[in-house]
């Protein structure tokens, strides 16, 4: 089936966004196959996590929606299917068509500047449009206003068991202990759920499948350092799955075979950028999921490869002690307060400034781009903060470009490209 | 009359510069969940902190961006600009957008070496016990905070005098409130908002004797007897009584709230335990219902504005949204579902800090009054 009749059919309700990402997925695989692609193993993990959503009550598995940062391995442990609700905005977001019906539906009842990615996730739930309908939803109270908006509206238009992980507003010892404590809790609510008490040796297996994913996850970040960067901006957004799917091995076969790629061209010298890398950039805010085209075009067209975003930036906490039940808690916590968005974005303003800093330390961009999405206000107020820090102490002028990351409709690819040329163009050219 | 002094709405200095010229402290506060009677243990004055009458907040938005909620930067720009002089400020993180404007002033503050005290306390979002807990060390941190600054000690028996004088100040205001319960009530909507908007600078002594003489005048106050529909008002953080003016003008009277600058900084007693008296305000802060930053409230928020609507005869209600406020403004899915169930109509506006629309809003309130308004 062609992908025009695929987006009419769901812009017609005919189809789940499940069975559409499968469908669309599933033939771009067929077709790499066909044509023996390189980039075949870039699809194939994303086709397993679709598939899985859509098979799992024929398998006899429990389906649990989350928003925010909830951990997969404990969910996957009751052998229950997680489904990280930001896989379907960014799924729809290269569309603004597909987005927008999802948004458009949402702005009916909330606020038209709610985040992009909320919007699709209360829009779908409206339409009961998404798929299956969920066995529970869990959700944190992070990152955003924008979600804590949608996920209790959402949890109302469900009606199935729902858990709440509360986050604390600052990420230190006493909100290790706050998540810890509520995890204990979480793992009461699932084994509610499922009838099961937890099975500590399936979740041993999962911890280490998570373990692999952020090794391989921080390799390929620190493949990014090398001078040429080896590894193209786009990767920055499939990496972003690792949320969705680190409990899985696809992940990890994924982030794999980068980190082979990513060694071979380094090896080489080779840049991702056809004509040699000129300039290295930073991403200060959320990436750009509605157009990662940008990413390619600044490849090619300036030389320029964006290194890291602040948000893709990871800080490595990995089970170590798997059968200390209190250890793994506790890194299982770590993990949730350090993860990028909830560190940099759902805090004070300190945690984003100090992951700026460490991007640029470590990644010595010469090129600072905000890229920010419209929808993530409170880092917009936060915005001149982190700048005059980029300014005074690395010497760079930032480039403000208001995007909406998801909604396509807000601006286009060549408005953009347009903003960004002029930058190139007069500032780090000129 | 003695108590005019409620209906000054605009921001004052008065009380924070009699007291500072003591020697003592005055701090600035953010949102509702700090808890104000530890301030007064420690003899700090808490002003809680507005932006009332900000026209213009161009130097905030370059810090904040043009992006953000127009209250929120409305309060930077009032710090900015020197309205507040105080020795410092603490925040909870009510919704995102207060959080900025304390991280901005507070990286204002270092950058230009004022040395002045900032403190952000977390409050949790679910009511249970180990939110309490948490919410209770971090009460903890805020009184040994706020013995630094003032060299105050802060004492259980302390806070219990001011837990009392507080739930003076909230049974009072509830009076006052309960006055428009009446047919022709002998308050607006607007003097309402006024007479909560007081308490933000005055210290609750004085608030408490002004509320006392204005009651006692209730009596002799004149019944307002022209209005044709009795309205609730609902929604952001809404600190400008001439908002309510203008909807008030096309004969409507606001009969009923639930905003945090109005009836519900006031809600409920906090009740002390004596054996666990921040545990006790750690518990009463968290459960009562302010606003829909709470994960936990949404059904209870909806059932206090279906009550109000009932016990006040309300006729309908505005559903005031600021631009850039998710935290207040995605209640509609199940709002307007439960108002439609009791034939009660919405008027939803969009506003600004600054009240510039006011033709526009004039005239959609007016057809709103004709819609609702219910001959005799």
């Amino acid at each position: 089936m062609s992908a025009n009749s695929l987006d009419q059919m769901l812009l017609d309700g005919k189809i789940s966004i499940v069975d559409y990402s499968c469908e669309l997925i599933g033939g771009q695989v067929a077709r790499a196959k066909e044509k023996k692609a390189s980039y075949l193993w870039t699809l194939e993990a994303q086709y397993t996590m679709w598939t899985n959503i859509r098979d799992a009550h024929k398998n006899g598995k429990k389906v649990v929606w989350f928003g925010g940062i909830i951990p997969t391995e404990l969910l996957a442990a009751f052998d229950c299917v997680p489904v990280y609700l930001d896989v379907a905005p960014i799924r729809l977001s290269p569309s603004p068509e597909l987005a927008g019906k999802f948004i458009d539906e949402a702005h009916k009842y909330c606020p038209s500047t709610m985040c992009g990615l909320d919007a699709i996730e209360l829009g779908m739930t409206v339409l009961d449009q998404f798929g299956d309908k969920p066995d529970a939803f869990i959700y944190s109270a992070v990152p955003c206003d924008s979600s804590r908006t949608a996920y209790p509206a959402m949890q109302k238009l469900l009606g199935v068991p729902t858990f709440i992980v509360d986050y604390p507003y600052r990420r230190d010892e006493r909100g290790i202990q706050y998540l810890s404590d509520q995890t204990e809790k979480l793992i009461e609510f699932m084994e509610e759920l499922t009838g099961e008490k937890l099975d500590w040796e399936k979740f041993k297996h999962y911890m280490g499948n998570a373990n692999r994913c952020f090794d391989l996850q921080i390799k390929n970040a620190n493949l990014r350092k090398h001078k040429p960067c080896p590894l193209p901006g786009r990767f920055l957004v499939m990496n972003s799955a690792i949320n969705a799917m680190s409990y899985t091995e696809e992940m990890g076969n994924l982030l794999e075979t980068e980190y082979k790629l990513g060694c071979a061209l380094v090896e080489k010298g080779v840049s991702a950028c056809p004509g040699g890398e000129k300039h290295r950039a930073a991403f200060l805010q959320d990436m750009l999921w509605s157009s990662a085209g940008t990413l390619d075009w600044l490849e090619t067209q300036y030389g320029t490869s964006v290194v890291m975003d602040t948000f893709g930036f990871q800080h490595g906490d990995f089970y170590e002690h798997m059968d200390d039940r209190k250890d793994c808690l506790r890194t299982m916590a770590k993990k949730q307060q350090n993860d990028p968005m909830i560190h940099g974005a759902a805090g004070p303003t300190e945690n984003y400034k100090y992951l700026v800093n460490e991007l640029f330390e470590e990644y010595e961009p010469d090129v600072s781009i905000f890229m920010g999405h419209i929808g993530c206000k409170h880092t917009w107020a936060s915005a001149k903060i982190i700048t005059d820090m980029v300014q005074e102490k690395f010497g760079l002028p930032t480039l403000f470009i208001d995007v909406d990351g998801v909604d396509g409709r807000y601006k286009t690819n060549e408005d953009i490209k347009s903003q960004i040329s002029e930058y190139m163009d007069t500032v780090v050219n000129g | 009359m003695s108590y005019q002094k409620l209906f000054d709405h605009k921001i004052s200095g008065e009380a924070a510069k009699s007291w500072r010229a003591e020697g003592k402290k005055a701090v600035g506060t953010l949102c509702c969940h700090i808890p104000v009677e530890i301030l007064r243990a420690a003899d700090v004055l808490p002003v809680r902190m507005r932006a009332t009458g900000c026209g213009d907040s161009t130097d905030a938005e370059v810090w904040m961006s043009a992006l953000s909620c127009s209250f929120a930067r409305g309060i930077l720009q009032r710090w900015m600009d020197g309205t507040y002089e105080l020795d410092g400020m603490i925040c909870s993180d009510g919704c995102m957008m207060p959080s900025r404007t304390f991280d901005n002033a507070q990286h204002i503050n270092e950058k230009l070496g004022y040395g002045r005290y900032f403190q952000q306390i977390g409050a949790p979002r679910v009511y249970n016990e180990m939110g309490i807990a948490y919410f209770k060390k971090e009460l903890q941190d805020l009184v040994e905070g706020l013995e630094k600054l003032s060299g105050n000690k802060v004492t259980d028996e302390k806070i219990k005098k001011f837990v009392s004088l507080y739930n003076e100040e909230r049974a009072l205001v509830k009076e006052v409130m309960d006055l428009r319960r009446a047919k022709n009530p002998v308050i607006s909507g607007e003097d309402a908002l006024k007479i909560t908007l007081a308490a933000c600078d005055i210290p609750v002594e004085e608030y408490i004797e002004l509320l006392k003489e204005l009651l006692a005048d209730a009596k002799n106050r004149t019944p307002i007897k022209d209005k044709r529909a009795r309205l609730m008002i609902i929604g952001s953080a809404l600190d400008d009584p001439d908002y309510l003016k203008t909807v008030e003008d096309q004969g409507a009277i606001f009969v009923a709230d639930a905003l945090c600058y109005q009836s519900m900084a006031f809600t409920g007693q906090c009740e002390i335990d004596d054996n666990d008296v921040l545990g006790s305000l750690a518990d009463f802060y968290l459960k009562r219902l302010v606003c829909p930053r709470m994960l936990t409230c949404r059904d209870e928020l909806h059932a206090f504005i279906l009550k109000a609507c009932k016990d006040f005869a309300v006729d309908g209600i505005v559903y005031q949204k600021m631009q850039y406020c998710e935290c207040c403004g995605g209640e509609s899915l199940q709002l307007e579902k439960l108002l439609k169930e009791i034939d009660l109509p919405v008027l939803t506006v969009q506003r600004e800090e600054k009240h510039s629309n006011v033709g526009q809003l004039a005239i959609r309130a007016e057809a709103f009054v004709e819609m609702v308004e219910k001959g005799e």
